[in-house]
Parts: structure tokens; C-alpha cells; sequence
């Protein structure tokens, strides 16, 4: 008669658990994802020891990337600028802080979170000292090329009409996952947040999203009678 | 999939891992409602997706990396500059405190052991029933204020002196005159009792007297003795009449 092991039952709820954990573990990066972390780091050492045309070359390669998480923390692109204009000043002097062994990327996105998350706070300040609302200039930047100023415009309607009612983290996980198409695994790993709160705060957002957007769909109403 | 589950799903799904051959996908594939609220829900994420990640920065890299480091060398004079600007104003703030701050608090009294406060009077409250202990220890919650105390005289004089503000000194007054008019005093047992006494007396007597008002007074027709006014008595009523002059006709 052939004996079975015995495998005590931590044991074996251990190994279900790592395999579980490896599972939800981000893909090994390619061969051009590596080939990009070493210039990165490159650049970013060159630049922390004072190299202006290494910074240059940074804010050229992460500046569409920053403005366009800094306008998911934004109202509207305009302050996304103003957000990105800072994430590069803090960048400039702390890029000294930086360890090549982490993604760039992820550091940027660090950096933009916090900076926007500052600058939200400081803003909420000045709002609340204001006389009265009208006391805050009207933002108006000028812009020559037409079709990029209708762009703006559409972009902060949208932002207005999707995200104006989202928490602040919702609204990020959601833009993170849903419109940029990263993975939740991904955005845990950038917001330092555990997976499971990623996805429960993307279902929540979803559900706050789509439930304003099918509100106003006539079949949906009918349908749901 | 019922049109229910159909909408339930797509309150939450991920509409990009929906493929061909998922529930939703198929439901909608029979069913043209579902279909266009499918399609209404995709069209919209997809277009905020695809303006969001369109939308290039105005500002052109050279001037943000420009404006990044003039920006951090501003910014790195205005700390250095900050940081100074604390030190010198703790410096100031201590040297300030050192020579006005300090020694006018120890002038005042508020800190070391230096003059009492000023506001403070002295007062020597004479004791006739209380002894200066038993003084001391009536008025010692009272006078509990920064620099006010009280003194019991060691040469026996019934007497406290206190020290304090005017609204501490009318208050052991007050006490003390209290304490002292209390005739369940201690000190006026004595002379409570010898009052009585005397009261008592005092009303013996009157009762007395008055009993032996109010006893009947033998009369002249109840006398049977000549009496005071039986013998030389009546001699002297008749030389009373004898003077009196006579009428005339």
C-alpha cells in the first residue's frame, strides 16, 4: 500500500498562496523595456551630476507621460501644465535620489502624485482664504493653434463630466487601468496600494462612471422596467 | 443572460476584457437595447480615452527642462536664504528675551525668587474668640494667590497678619469676622452661659416682684390695729384739715 506524504495543512495554504502571489506578480520586463531602464538610469545619473542636456532629454521623453497623469489629478489641462512644470523642479533637484534599480517611470509618477497632491491642498488653502470666488482670476492662457485650444476645451469637458464627482483615488485608478489600459497588479505596484483596494476602487468607480453615462441613455431606463 | 444581468454587468465589467465569446458580448449580439447601451458605454470610454491620450503638452520641453532648473536654483537660494532668515530671528528673539523678557518677569516676580508682585497689602486682623491657628487654618484656602501668605505671631498676640490681594484680605476678613460674632464659639461658651444665668435671675426677680403686686393690701376699714394711719396718722390728716381754710358764709 503506497503511504501518502502528509502535508500539514499551513503548508499547504502557503504554497496555494504563493502561487497565487506569483500569479498576480507584474509580467519580467522585455528586452526594450531593459534597454530603456538602462538609458534612463544613464540619463538620470548624468543629469543629477549637473548635465542640463540629460535633464533636457528626460523632460523630452517623460513630459507627454507626466502631463498626461497630471491631467487625471487636474481639472483641466492648464493646471495639468502647472503640475507637470513642478514635477520637473522637484525632479531636477531630487533626481540625485533616485535608485536605477526601480523604473523611472514609477519614480515620475511618484513625484507627479505627490506634487499634484500638494498643489491640490495649496490651491483648497488659497480657495478657502479667497474673499469670494470671484477673487480668483479667471484662468486664460493663450493658445495660437486653434485646434489644439478646441482639443483643451473638450478635454476639460470631459474631465468635468466624468471625474468631477470621483474621489481623488478613483478617479486616478480608473484613468490608470481603464484609459490608459494599465493592470491593476501595475497601478498597485506604482500607488503602493494593495492590489485587492486597486480593483475595489476601480469597481466603485466604474460603477459611478457608467451609472451617470447610462443615466442618461433612454433604453437604459426602459430597460431596467 | 437576462437584459437585468446584461446591465448589472456592464455597471462593472471591464468593457475591454469583454470578448466575443463572453456573456455580455453574446447577450448583446440577440438583444438591440443591450446592444445600444453597450455600444453608448464603449464609445464613450473610448472617446475620453482617446482625447485624454491625445492631448500633447503646449509647452515645449526646452523651456519646461529651462525653467525646471532656473526654478530649483531659486528655490535653492530662497531655502538657504529662509534658513538664515530663522536663524537670525531666533538669535534677535533670544537675545530680546535675555535682556528685556527675562529680567522683567524676574522684576515682577513670575519667575526666581526675586520682589513679590506688586498689588499685594499686608493686614494684621486682631482676634478676640479665634486662636492665630485656628485663624490660619480658616483663611488658608483662601489665600492660595502668587506671593500671598499668611503669619502667626509667635509672641501670643491674638492676632494673624495676612498678606495679599485686596479680594484675598476682604475675604479672610470676612471669615474671620464671621467665625469670630458665632456665639457657639468656643471661646463663648462661658460667657453664653453666665448671660443665661443672669437672665434667669433677673427674671426670678421680676416675677417676684410682680407676685407681690398683684397680693391684695389690707385697707384702712380691714385694719383692726390702729395702723399706720390710726393714731398719729389721723392727727396728721387732721392738721392737714385744720390748715385748710374754712368757707365763708
Amino acid at each position: 500500500m503506497q503511504v501518502q506524504p502528509y502535508i500539514p495543512a499551513m503548508k499547504l495554504f502557503r504554497s496555494r498562496k504563493r502561487r497565487i502571489d506569483e500569479a498576480s506578480l507584474p509580467a519580467r520586463p522585455t528586452l526594450a523595456q531593459r534597454e530603456a531602464h538602462a538609458i534612463d538610469a544613464q540619463l538620470a545619473s548624468r543629469a543629477a551630476a549637473g548635465d542640463d542636456s540629460a535633464f533636457t532629454t528626460l523632460v523630452t521623453r517623460y513630459q507627454p507621460a507626466v502631463f498626461r497623469w497630471s491631467l487625471m489629478f487636474a481639472n483641466d489641462p492648464d493646471e495639468a501644465e502647472d503640475i507637470a512644470q513642478e514635477v520637473f523642479v522637484r525632479a531636477h533637484r531630487r533626481l540625485s535620489q533616485y535608485r536605477s534599480d526601480g523604473s523611472l517611470e514609477a519614480w515620475f509618477y511618484a513625484v507627479t502624485r505627490r506634487a499634484a497632491n500638494q498643489m491640490r491642498r495649496k490651491a483648497k488653502r488659497r480657495t478657502r482664504l479667497a474673499l469670494s470666488p470671484g477673487a480668483r482670476p479667471a484662468r486664460e492662457v493663450y493658445t495660437t493653434d486653434p485646434g489644439g485650444r478646441v482639443d483643451r476645451e473638450r478635454a476639460t469637458a470631459l474631465i468635468h463630466e466624468m471625474f468631477s464627482n470621483l474621489p481623488p483615488r478613483q478617479r486616478e485608478i480608473f484613468d490608470l487601468i481603464d484609459l490608459q489600459g494599465l493592470t491593476p497588479v501595475e497601478v498597485a505596484d506604482r500607488t503602493g496600494m494593495k492590489p485587492a483596494s486597486v480593483r475595489a476602487n476601480l469597481f466603485k468607480a466604474r460603477k459611478s462612471i457608467r451609472a451617470r453615462f447610462l443615466a442618461t441613455h433612454p433604453s437604459y431606463s426602459e430597460l431596467r422596467k | 443572460m437576462t437584459c437585468e444581468e446584461c446591465l448589472s454587468a456592464l455597471e462593472t465589467e471591464s468593457l475591454r476584457e469583454m470578448t466575443a465569446d463572453s456573456a455580455v458580448i453574446q447577450h448583446c449580439a440577440t438583444c438591440p437595447d443591450c446592444a445600444r447601451v453597450t455600444t453608448m458605454v464603449r464609445d464613450k470610454e473610448y472617446e475620453t480615452a482617446t482625447v485624454l491620450n491625445s492631448l500633447p503638452p503646449m509647452s515645449d520641453p526646452l523651456t519646461v527642462a529651462e525653467t525646471a532648473g532656473v526654478t530649483d536654483q531659486r528655490r535653492r537660494v530662497g531655502g538657504v536664504v529662509v534658513t538664515l532668515s530663522a536663524i537670525a530671528g531666533a538669535i534677535v528673539i533670544w537675545i530680546v528675551s535675555a535682556t528685556m523678557v527675562v529680567p522683567g518677569l524676574y522684576r515682577a516676580g513670575v519667575i526666581g525668587n526675586g520682589p513679590r508682585p506688586t498689588g499685594l497689602r499686608t493686614e494684621t486682623m486682631q482676634l478676640s474668640c479665634l486662636s492665630p491657628q485656628q485663624a490660619a487654618d480658616i483663611i488658608n484656602p483662601y489665600v492660595q494667590g502668587q506671593g500671598s501668605t499668611y503669619f502667626i505671631l509667635r509672641s501670643g498676640i491674638p492676632a494673624i497678619t495676612v498678606r495679599g490681594t485686596p479680594g484675598e484680605l476682604a475675604k479672610s476678613r470676612d471669615l474671620l469676622a464671621k467665625f469670630e460674632r458665632d456665639p457657639n464659639a468656643a471661646c463663648r461658651v462661658a460667657e453664653t452661659r453666665l448671660r443665661t444665668t443672669m437672665k434667669a435671675v433677673d427674671r426670678a426677680f421680676e416675677d417676684a416682684n410682680r407676685d407681690r403686686d398683684a397680693a391684695p393690701s389690707p385697707g384702712p376699714q380691714n385694719l383692726k390695729g390702729p395702723g399706720l394711719l390710726g393714731s398719729g396718722g389721723a392727727s396728721l390728716l387732721n392738721a392737714d384739715k385744720a390748715t385748710t381754710p374754712t368757707k365763708k358764709k
